[in-house]
């Protein structure tokens, strides 16, 4: 951390036509050896940012660019992209638009074989090790993960060994195994091999455990750059920028809000553990006759919790219904699809499932595990290769999908995919004027408002941003007036702020729709929103229950290879009586009085 | 950094993003055609014949010549080499008349608002490449049987198959998969898909870096002859005197190849003519107006 | 002629064509012709492709056809394809036929029409074989080696890399226009209205699916950029070293060796016998 690496002086950018700079005097340096998080909200600069460390501003993008570029101590001006890329690799947020060779192999060769490298091969295995897909260094582009791609678009960025890594949003689009596996490359290519990272997150959890420091944009300046604990600290500062920290942070911050304390809140699960055992000691020997304080606390606490009272609601609703007819049945249901090996890869085997109005079901697995093709199945998208799938008993199997269409309708985990109009309005009306409905209108209508999309109403969607684009999607879906909605991956590639608005986003769909299904691995929404959780692994559904029941087996999230929240983890790692899954819950349990703690309770 | 001003400049990128998004949306188009069977009602084949409108559409708003050769290239990628049906030396005809003709189409459009203006293009343009494509076809058969006028009513069959085909690839395919859907997208889709390039949309009466006067130069017309000899003569070496004569029928009279050399000249003369001829209504309409306009 | 369409429509489905198209096309250097030199095999190509198109006498034809089924079956073409050669062939030349039946021909126009799809199905065979030999790498790399322009390489092996993406955004926006469309309740005169419906459905996928390439061509043309590939373009060296690994070997010399052997006796022996097959 002695020599800087890339120095700005005082950047600014405005792109062509557009009135406001999108950059505005910024000055930055990256040290040699740093681990960098950019964050900021949407539109403050951060790709801007990015795009200028290898010149793709102002070479690639046109517009008025004034100040200065030194790579390695050297100025940039008359440097090309291409020569400042060797030095630099940049990982797209849409990775997968940055391969473009048809295999693994060929991908990875082909950066270090336009520099006219005579040893493209060697470079390419060495970045595949790299990365952990050297076994597929044969294997087609198209039969790759999610996550492998991403991983192969970075080992395409180290093959030219290149001294700094630009990842924007490494994780956005994968489930939370995945996202920790790349993250711990990152930490290995930055510690045992030296390259300087830099990563756009939104994931402050990512940033705590791996990042040394934050730089932080608001409105296109760069507000400060501070090493990681200082920064992500900053709770009140963050928040209004509508950046989320940690959960444990929050939750310390929730408890102890002065700025001494600050510099002490736990920013992982294992420091919370401390802080929060140490809080207890303290607020226990102020008070002693308090000291059974976490039971208590959360018997009494939990049922003025909104979101667990609304869970019990339904749940007890379910079970009223059970008796009543399922809305949808699956028996015995098995699907399988050809590989290029002209052998059959099971999807589902053995699927046996019944829904009923009024549940919110969130199905959760990790990647391949099945869930999109379940929800296909009911939606009529795909056949199944054995069993039957009906639905308000209708024998799906085999109708075409604009017959079901009125009874089920299915959300697209890619909001673009769904977008076949020119503006929100047509969006939302196209499924009721080809049925020539007469209340049409005033269905638009009604739509456009529980969705908030009023304004957005003439814009195209294309446009829109994702969190917009979302909501967009839920309201075609909606329009429908469906007996049963399918999501697919609802939160995915949103930030944290957007994230949390979904929650009451699906809340509007209630009384539009019986039955809401939706495949996540985002367990901050399953938490907050489901009232019945099917966990499914390998093609098989290995638990149906509650949420209490569900997340109160560690064992079993693990074996479907998905993450707890910090808060799960944080109220085992308590001994909490109750699995927390909002931060009202949790610093309800962990904080025992919260009132007299956050008025009279320092140390 | 230079900023734009009325000339239609694009940078380097700009041109092979134009390039990879019509050959790839072309491509993929092409690779449907050719599954979607056609119906045969006697000798007329009702066939999709291609989506001319994608090409079509994309000429009329970005620069012509990229977007005209980027579809023939995804044609041949994905409707030819993909699905095993490349024709090796055959396709390069295909190849020339086809960019020709998406690129005049391109060419005769100076405002993509102008619905009129844009019609008129999109069916010029799949005639053009029709008339040039039936000449070829029909040139073909001339070289490749010998003796032709040998065989009675052979010469005028072809003729009629051609003819016919043509008609019906203006008609059928023409209106309903190049004018119609051409005439749906470019308005809807100017303004919008620029931006998403990162360019500013084509304004009207916007001049093209070529650096070209008027959007008829001697240049274009030039080009355009030429290319229509070079299709041609792609197709029609084989009569040249490099023919591997010596072991060609003793009888093969050398008449045969002068007359077929004479009817090949005028028909290259002919599509020449009629491709100026074309091009000048259009100008004139467009002219009419633009004044009408102004 | 509908259930045809209904099949075709079902064909177009996302795995199919993965499968077929994409598995087929990386498999073929398995084959014996695909191990061979690239820029040998073109150039083999090119003499069959053109030779024919002089050659009036049948005898040589035959032994090219002869030689040109003997490749095909060794290339492992697929079955489909060469039927729905045939049936092309087939049909211009019969259509042809009744009409100049029509025009007061006889039987006798059949003759120098044979001679006509002889040629044609050498040529076809020809291409056949070596397009279906070469894997697209290979057949990129042997363009060119001979001097087609690297950006038409480059887009030969991208496209390959794109198809599935491409056809993956082209199936979920088909999807979502069925799922909020309507289909005819009837199918109509002739299947008409449904074949209406669906022909307009696949007109109008275009119009997101244009918007949503324009995204996508835009990161890739930028990734392009910071991957090295404009400096690849006006560096030759590096297309010297890319092509490097190209190598003429005893097979490819022997398979030259054994077609000019072959093509040099067909010569004299169609010369001496002309009118052997009819």
């Amino acid at each position: 951390m002695d020599k800087p690496l890339l120095e700005l002086s005082n950047v600014s950018f405005t792109y062509p036509g557009a009135e406001q700079p999108v950059l505005q005097e910024v000055s930055f340096t990256l040290q040699q050896g740093d681990f960098v998080a950019v964050i900021g909200s949407n539109g403050s600069g951060k790709s801007t940012l990015c795009k200028c460390f290898n010149g793709l501003i102002p070479h690639y993008y046109t517009g008025d660019f004034e100040g200065e570029l030194k790579l390695l101590g050297e100025s940039a001006e008359g440097k090309r992209v291409s020569e400042l890329s060797r030095h630099i690799g940049y990982v797209y947020q849409d990775f997968e638009n940055q391969l473009v060779r048809p295999t693994v192999l060929d991908d990875v060769c082909f950066t270090p074989l336009n520099y006219g490298l005579a040893d493209y091969r060697e470079r390419g295995q060495r970045a595949l090790e790299l990365t952990g897909l050297s076994g597929l260094s044969r294997e087609f582009i198209w039969q790759l993960s999610g996550g492998q791609k991403h991983l192969l678009a970075l080992a395409g960025a180290l093959a030219m060994d290149p001294d700094i890594l630009v990842i924007d949003e490494p994780v956005a689009q994968l489930d939370p195994q995945h996202a920790r596996q790349i993250y711990e490359i990152l930490r290995r290519l930055n510690e045992h091999h030296g390259k300087t990272i830099v990563v756009i997150e939104h994931h402050a959890e990512f940033i705590a455990e791996y990042c040394r420091s934050v730089v932080l944009m608001d409105g296109g300046r760069l507000r400060w750059q501070k090493p990681v604990r200082e920064a992500l600290t900053s709770v009140e500062e963050l928040l209004a920028l509508g950046i989320y920290p940690p959960d444990v942070t929050r939750a310390a911050w929730l408890l102890q809000p002065d700025r001494q304390a600050a510099g002490n809140y736990p920013l992982s699960c294992e420091e919370g553990r401390a802080w929060f055992g140490r809080r207890t000691a303290a607020v226990n020997a102020a008070d002693p006759a308090n000291a059974w304080s976490f039971a208590a606390a959360s018997s009494d606490g939990a049922p003025a919790v909104p979101t667990g009272a609304a869970a019990r609601a339904a749940t007890e609703a379910a079970v009223n219904l059970s008796a009543a007819e399922p809305i949808v049945r699956m028996e015995q249901i098995r699907l399988s699809y050809r590989t290029i090996h002209k052998t059959l890869q099971p999807v589902l085997s053995g699927v046996n499932l019944e829904l009923y109005a009024g549940e919110r079901v969130a199905l959760i697995g990790n990647n391949g595990a099945g869930k999109s093709s379940l929800m296909k199945l009911i939606a009529g998208i795909t056949v199944p290769t054995g069993g039957t799938v009906q639905v308000k008993d209708i024998t799906v199997n085999g109708l075409p999908p604009e017959r079901l269409s009125d009874i089920v309708s299915y959300v697209f985990q890619n909001p673009e995919d769904m977008f076949i109009d020119d503006s929100v309005r047509g969006e939302i009306a196209y499924y009721l004027k080809a049925r020539k409905l007469a209340d049409m209108d005033a269905r638009v209508e009604e739509m456009l408002q529980a969705f908030r999309l009023q304004e957005l109403a003439e814009r195209d969607a294309r446009l829109l941003s994702g969190g917009q684009q979302r909501r967009v999607s839920l309201a075609i879906g909606a329009a429908v007036r469906p007996a049963v909605m399918l999501l697919d991956e609802p939160t995915a590639n949103l930030d944290i702020s957007t994230k949390q608005e979904m929650t009451r986003v699906l809340e509007a769909l209630r009384g539009h729709v019986e039955t809401v299904v939706i495949a996540t691995h985002d367990m901050a929404l399953v938490a907050e929103w489901a009232s019945r959780i099917i966990v499914m692994s390998e093609g098989r559904i290995i638990a149906d229950g509650d949420k209490e029941a569900i997340f109160s087996d560690g064992q079993l999230l693990r074996r479907a290879g998905l993450a707890e929240t910090q808060l799960m983890e944080m109220s085992r790692l308590l001994n909490l009586p109750q699995i927390c899954s909002s931060l009202k819950e949790f610093t309800a349990a962990a904080g025992g009085r919260k009132g007299e703690l956050v008025h009279g309770g320092s140390r | 950094m230079s900023t734009l001003k009325t000339r239609y400049t694009l940078t380097q990128s700009q041109k092979m993003m134009i390039f990879v998004l019509s050959m790839s949306l072309y491509g993929l188009s092409n690779m449907f055609t050719e599954l979607i069977p056609s119906v045969q009602l006697g000798p007329i084949e009702l066939s999709v014949e291609y989506f001319a409108f994608i090409p079509l559409t994309l000429c009329m708003l970005f620069h012509p010549l990229y977007a005209a050769v980027g579809a023939a290239v995804g044609e041949v990628i994905f409707g030819e080499l993909m699905l095993g049906q490349f024709g090796g030396l055959g396709e390069l005809e295909k190849f020339i008349t086809f960019s020709l003709a998406m690129y005049i189409a391109g060419r005769m459009v100076s405002d993509p608002k102008n619905r009129r203006q844009v019609g008129i293009a999109a069916i010029s343009g799949v005639a053009i490449h029709q008339f040039c494509s039936s000449v070829i076809d029909i040139a073909k058969v001339w070289v490749g049987v010998e003796e032709l006028e040998a065989v009675q009513g052979l010469a005028e069959s072809i003729v009629i198959i051609e003819g016919v085909g043509f008609l019906n690839d203006v008609l059928f395919s023409g209106i309903l998969f190049a004018l119609l859907p051409t005439m749906y997208l470019v308005p809807r889709l100017y303004g919008k898909i620029e931006p998403l390039l990162g360019m500013k949309p084509r304004e009207r009466n916007m001049q093209y870096a070529s650096g070209s006067k008027s959007w008829l130069s001697p240049k274009l017309l030039g080009g355009a002859v030429l290319l229509a000899l070079i299709a041609m003569g792609a197709e029609l070496l084989s009569e040249s005197g490099w023919s591997i004569g010596e072991f060609e029928l003793p009888g093969a009279e050398s008449h045969e190849g002068l007359l077929i050399w004479i009817s090949m000249l005028a028909a290259a003369v002919v599509a020449a003519a009629v491709i100026a001829v074309v091009l000048r209504k259009a100008s004139r309409r467009r002219q009419e107006a633009g004044q009408l306009d102004g | 002629m509908v259930e045809a369409v209904k099949r075709a429509l079902g064909k177009i489905s996302v795995e199919h064509i993965k499968l077929e198209l994409l598995g087929t096309a990386y498999n073929s250097s398995s084959t014996f012709l695909g191990r061979l030199d690239p820029r040998m095999l073109l150039i083999w190509y090119l003499f069959f492709a053109i030779t024919p198109w002089f050659v009036y006498n049948r005898t040589i034809l035959l032994g090219m056809f002869i030689f040109m089924v003997v490749t095909t079956v060794l290339s492992k073409v697929s079955p489909y394809i060469v039927f729905i050669l045939c049936l092309g062939l087939v049909s211009q030349i019969g259509w042809m036929f009744l009409l100049s039946l029509f025009f007061g021909g006889g039987a006798e126009s059949l003759l120098p029409m044979l001679t006509l799809t002889l040629k044609l199905s050498v040529i076809s065979l020809a291409s056949i074989t070596v397009f279906s030999s070469l894997d697209p790498e290979r057949l990129s790399d042997g363009l060119s080696a001979l001097g087609v322009p690297d950006a038409f390489a480059f887009s030969l092996s991208y496209g390959y890399r794109i198809l599935p993406t491409l056809l993956e955004e082209f199936h979920q926006i088909l999807l979502s226009f069925r799922l909020r469309g309507q289909r005819p309740a009837k199918h109509g005169f002739l299947y008409l209205r449904t074949a209406a419906y669906y022909l307009r459905i696949l007109v109008l996928v275009f119009y997101p699916l244009m918007l949503n390439t324009a995204k996508r061509s835009r990161t890739t043309v930028e990734a392009l950029e910071t991957r090295g590939y404009t400096y690849a373009v006006n560096n030759p060296k590096v297309k010297k070293l890319r092509l490097s690994y190209l190598a003429m070997q005893r097979r490819d010399w022997l398979f030259v060796a054994f077609s000019a052997v072959y093509i040099s006796l067909l010569f004299p022996l169609g010369a001496s016998f002309p009118n052997l097959l009819y």
